[in-house]
C-alpha cells in the first residue's frame, strides 16, 4: 500500500532522512518509534506530499511522487492521494469557524464532491463510531483535547480512505485523553484499516501494531513485530531507545 | 462665582482687546497682510516664472499700490481661495484680495470694498469644435444631449452658469483654472466658462493652447476686496487709495500691462458694489435653503465610498492572494504596487488618473469615474496589508489539514482559510470604510463637488456658516455611525454558527 525507499531530505545544512525505506501493507498497523527528532513526522508527512523530498520513491497504492519541489503539473496527483490517505496531526487543526458535524463534512464535500444528504449521512455514522454523536453541533473550542483529536480521526476517516497517518496524535494530550483516542485507534486497527502511526505510545504499538519501525537519525534501523522489536531488539540503539521510553 | 464671573468678563473683553481696530493694526505693524490663493493662477497672483518663491500678478500690484497708499508694506499670505473670509475672520489677514465677485451671501458676511475690477465671462472651446458658436448654445444642445462645462468651484461662472442654463447643462466645478482649460483640450469637456482675464491671460499661454474663444464676453460683475464686517476705517481707506488710482490712471496702468484693460473699465470709476448684502437665510431659514444641495452632495460621498471600498477590497484581496500563493516574480511587482500606491498622496494618484492619463492614452474619464478609481486603487494598497495581516493570522495546520483532506489549494482558501480570516478583518476593513468616506474630499481636485467641497462653497459664500457646518457634520455622522453598526453586526454575525456547510 505505501512503500517507501531510500528517502532523503535535508534543511539547509541538516540532513533529516538519510535513506529511510519502509514498507506498510494493506491492513497494517505500521507504527514508526523514535526519538524527537529523528524524522519520523517528516517521513511521514512526505507520504501525502505536506513535505518535499530530496530523493528516493515513494509510492501509495499505484501513485508515484517525485523528488524535488512541487510543480502544478502535479497538483492533480497529489489531490488524488490525498484523498486516498488521510491525517490525524498532533495538534487536530479542526476548522473552528465550522461545527463538528460541518468538519466531518468538509473532506467529503469540498474534496470529494459528495452531495450534502451523502457527506451528512457519513459524518452521522462516523461521530457515532468515535462516540461523539451528541458534539455535531457543536464548535471545535467547546470540546477537550481527546474529543477534538477523536474529532479529527473522523474528519479523516469520512474520506473512507485506503490509508491514514497519524502524526503523534496523542503527544498534545493528557493520559486519561490519551486511552480515548488509542481506543479508538485500536478500534481501527482492528477493523483492518491501514495505518501508519508516528507513537511514543507503547501501549498502544505492544497491543495493536502489525509492525514497528524504530527510526533513528533519518534511518529506519529496525523493523519487525512488537514482539521482536520491544521485547529482543537486534540495534544497541533501539535498547536504548526502549530503555528511555521505559518500556 | 466670583472666579467664573472674572474669566466670563476677560472672554468678553477679550475679543475686544485682540480685535483692534484693522487700520490701526495695519499701521502699528507697518505690514498689509493681504490673502489669496496662487492656485487660482494669473493674471491674479502667480509664483514668479524666473523666481517660484515671489509672486507675481495685477493683484499683487495692486496690494502694493494700496500698502503704498497707507504708508506700509504689503504682505502676500497664501491660503485656499475658498477659506479665504476664515482666514479674515480669524484675523490673520486684513484684506481678501483675489478675484472675488461681489455677491450677496458675501457682503452678507464681510464688508466690501468699491470695485476693483469689472469682470465678463468668456467661454472657451477647443479650436475644432464647430457645434458652439454663441454662449447661448450652451443651454440649447443637439438631440436632447448635454454639453459638459468645467468652471472654478465657487466662482461668478459657476453662478452664471447655473442661472442661465440651469440643468440644460452638466458643470463641473474645479479647484484651479488652468485644470478646467487642460480638461477641455483632452476632450473630457466640451468647454469651459472662464473669467475674461483668466481667458486672456492663458489664451496665449501653453495652457490656453488649442482652445478658441466662443462668443461675446457674458455677465458683468466687480471684484472687490474684503475687509473684516466693521471694519470701515479700513474699507474706507482702501476705497480712497483705489479711487485715487483710478483717477490719475495707475489702476489703467496696471491693468494694461496684464492686457485686462478693456472699455467696461471705463465704468469703474462710477461704479459702487452694492454694500448692503441681500436678505441672507439664518437659523432654520438657512437649513431649510441649504440643506437640500448639502444632501445632495452628501449623496456623491455615499456614492463615492460605497463605490470604491468594494473595488478596493476585491482588488486588496486579489493581490494579496497573488502575493501569497502566485509565482514570486508577481509578488514582488505586487509588492512595489502596494508600495508605490502608499507611499503617494491620494491627490497624486488622482491627478495622474484624471489630467495625465488623457493626455497620455488621449481618453478622458468622467470624473466620477475616475475618483472612484483613484479611491479604490488607493484604497485596494491598505486592504492589500490588512489582508497579509489577517491570512498569516491563520496557523499553516489549517492549510495542511485541508490540503491533507485532498481539497484543491483554491478551494482550502475558499472554504477554509479565507473565511477564518475575514472574521479578523472586519475590524480594520471598516476602519478603512470609515475614512474613506471622509477622504472623498480630496476628489474635489478633479471637480467631483461632495460633501466637503460643497460645504466650502457654500461656507465662502454665506454668513450662515455655522448652520452649514453644523449640518455637514450631521450629515458625515448619520454616514459614518450606520457603518459602524453594520460592520459591529457583522462581526457577531460571523462568529456564531454557520448553519450548515453547502458545497
Amino acid at each position: 500500500m505505501i512503500a517507501i525507499s531510500n528517502l532523503t531530505k535535508r534543511y539547509g545544512p541538516t540532513e533529516v532522512l538519510r535513506g529511510a525505506s519502509l514498507e506498510v501493507r494493506r491492513g497494517e498497523t505500521a507504527v514508526v518509534i523514535g526519538a524527537s527528532g529523528g524524522g519520523k513526522s517528516t517521513l511521514l508527512r512526505c507520504v501525502n506530499a505536506l513535505e518535499t523530498f530530496d530523493s528516493g520513491t515513494i509510492e501509495v497504492g499505484g501513485i508515484g511522487l517525485h523528488p524535488g519541489p512541487h510543480s502544478g503539473e502535479d497538483e492533480a496527483d497529489r489531490k488524488r492521494l490525498r484523498r486516498r490517505v488521510g491525517m490525524v496531526f498532533q495538534q487536530f487543526h479542526l476548522f473552528p469557524h465550522f461545527t463538528i458535524r460541518q468538519n466531518v463534512m468538509s473532506g467529503p464535500i469540498y474534496a470529494l464532491g459528495l452531495s450534502v444528504e451523502e457527506a451528512a449521512c457519513r459524518a452521522k455514522a462516523l461521530l457515532e463510531r468515535v462516540g461523539l454523536a451528541d458534539k455535531a453541533d457543536a464548535r471545535p473550542e467547546t470540546l477537550s483535547g481527546g474529543q477534538q483529536q477523536r474529532v479529527a480521526i473522523a474528519r479523516a476517516l469520512a474520506n473512507e480512505p485506503e490509508a491514514i497517518l497519524f502524526d503523534e496524535p496523542t503527544s498534545a494530550l493528557d493520559p486519561r485523553m490519551t486511552r480515548e483516542v488509542l481506543a479508538v485507534m485500536a478500534d481501527l486497527a482492528a477493523s483492518g484499516q491501514t495505518m501508519m502511526v508516528v507513537s511514543h505510545a507503547m501501549g498502544f504499538v505492544r497491543r495493536s501494531a502489525s509492525r514497528v519501525h524504530v527510526m533513528v537519525d533519518g534511518r529506519i534501523i529496525e523493523s519487525g513485530t512488537p514482539e521482536q522489536v520491544l521485547d529482543s531488539p537486534q540495534s544497541p540503539q533501539t535498547r536504548a531507545l526502549l530503555a528511555e521510553t521505559g518500556d | 462665582m466670583p472666579a467664573a464671573l472674572a474669566v466670563a468678563a476677560m472672554f468678553s473683553i477679550m475679543p475686544a482687546l485682540i480685535r483692534a481696530d484693522a487700520l490701526d493694526d495695519v499701521r502699528r505693524r507697518g505690514v498689509l497682510v493681504w490673502g489669496a490663493d496662487q492656485e487660482g493662477g494669473g493674471p491674479f497672483v502667480y509664483p514668479d516664472p524666473a523666481d517660484p518663491d515671489r509672486v507675481i500678478g495685477f493683484e499683487v500690484e495692486l496690494a502694493e499700490l494700496l500698502a503704498q497708499a497707507l504708508g506700509v508694506h504689503a504682505r502676500f499670505f497664501q491660503a485656499d481661495w475658498t477659506t479665504l473670509p476664515e482666514f479674515l475672520e480669524n484675523d490673520t489677514i486684513h484684506v481678501v484680495l483675489n478675484g472675488y465677485e461681489s455677491t450677496p451671501g458675501r457682503n452678507a458676511r464681510m464688508l466690501s470694498t468699491r470695485p476693483y475690477y469689472i469682470y465678463q465671462l468668456q467661454l472657451l472651446a477647443r479650436e475644432d469644435d464647430q457645434r458652439i458658436e454663441r454662449f447661448e448654445d450652451l443651454c440649447n444642445p443637439p438631440r436632447g444631449g448635454r454639453y459638459s462645462v468645467g468652471v472654478l468651484g465657487g466662482s461668478a461662472a459657476a453662478t452664471f452658469l447655473g442661472d442661465s442654463c440651469g440643468s440644460a447643462v452638466a458643470a463641473y466645478e474645479y479647484d484651479g483654472n488652468t485644470n478646467a482649460m487642460a480638461q477641455v483640450r483632452s476632450g473630457v469637456h466640451d468647454a469651459t466658462l472662464q473669467d475674461l482675464p483668466i481667458a486672456v491671460f492663458y489664451h496665449r499661454k501653453p495652457q490656453g493652447r488649442g482652445l478658441k474663444f466662443v462668443g461675446p464676453p457674458v455677465g458683468r460683475g466687480y471684484y472687490v476686496m474684503y475687509v473684516r464686517k466693521g471694519e470701515t476705517r479700513l474699507a474706507e481707506a482702501i476705497n480712497a487709495a483705489l479711487r485715487s488710482a483710478i483717477s490719475d490712471g495707475r489702476l489703467r496702468a496696471i491693468y494694461e500691462r496684464y492686457e485686462l484693460w478693456n472699455n467696461a473699465q471705463e465704468a469703474l470709476a462710477s461704479a459702487s458694489a452694492e454694500s448692503a448684502g441681500a436678505q441672507e437665510a439664518t437659523g432654520l431659514a438657512a437649513v431649510r435653503r441649504y440643506g437640500p444641495v448639502l444632501v445632495r452632495s452628501a449623496g456623491m460621498t455615499v456614492l463615492l465610498s460605497l463605490a470604491s471600498m468594494p473595488l478596493a477590497m476585491a482588488i486588496g484581496l486579489a493581490v494579496e492572494l497573488a502575493r501569497r500563493y502566485g509565482p514570486k516574480i508577481l509578488g514582488r511587482m505586487l509588492t512595489l504596487y502596494v508600495e508605490v500606491i502608499r507611499g503617494t498622496p491620494v491627490m497624486l494618484q488622482l491627478y495622474v488618473i484624471y489630467f495625465l492619463m488623457p493626455k497620455v492614452v488621449g481618453v478622458g474619464l468622467n470624473p466620477i469615474i475616475a475618483a472612484i478609481a483613484g479611491l479604490a486603487i488607493n484604497y485596494s494598497a491598505y486592504e492589500a496589508e490588512v489582508y497579509r495581516a489577517g491570512l498569516s493570522a491563520i496557523p499553516t495546520g489549517q492549510m495542511e489539514a485541508a490540503l491533507a483532506l485532498g481539497m484543491s489549494k483554491a478551494i482550502a482558501l475558499r472554504r477554509i482559510i479565507i473565511p477564518q480570516a475575514v472574521r479578523l478583518v472586519i475590524p480594520p476593513v471598516t476602519n478603512d470604510f470609515i475614512s474613506v468616506f471622509k477622504d472623498t474630499s480630496i476628489c474635489s481636485v478633479i471637480a467631483v463637488v461632495e460633501l466637503t467641497k460643497q460645504y466650502n462653497m457654500l461656507a465662502n459664500n454665506t454668513s450662515a456658516v455655522l448652520e452649514v457646518a453644523a449640518m455637514t457634520g450631521l450629515l458625515y455622522l448619520a454616514m459614518s455611525y450606520p457603518l459602524s453598526v453594520v460592520a459591529r453586526r457583522a462581526e457577531a454575525r460571523l462568529a456564531g454558527l454557520p448553519s450548515r456547510v453547502t458545497a
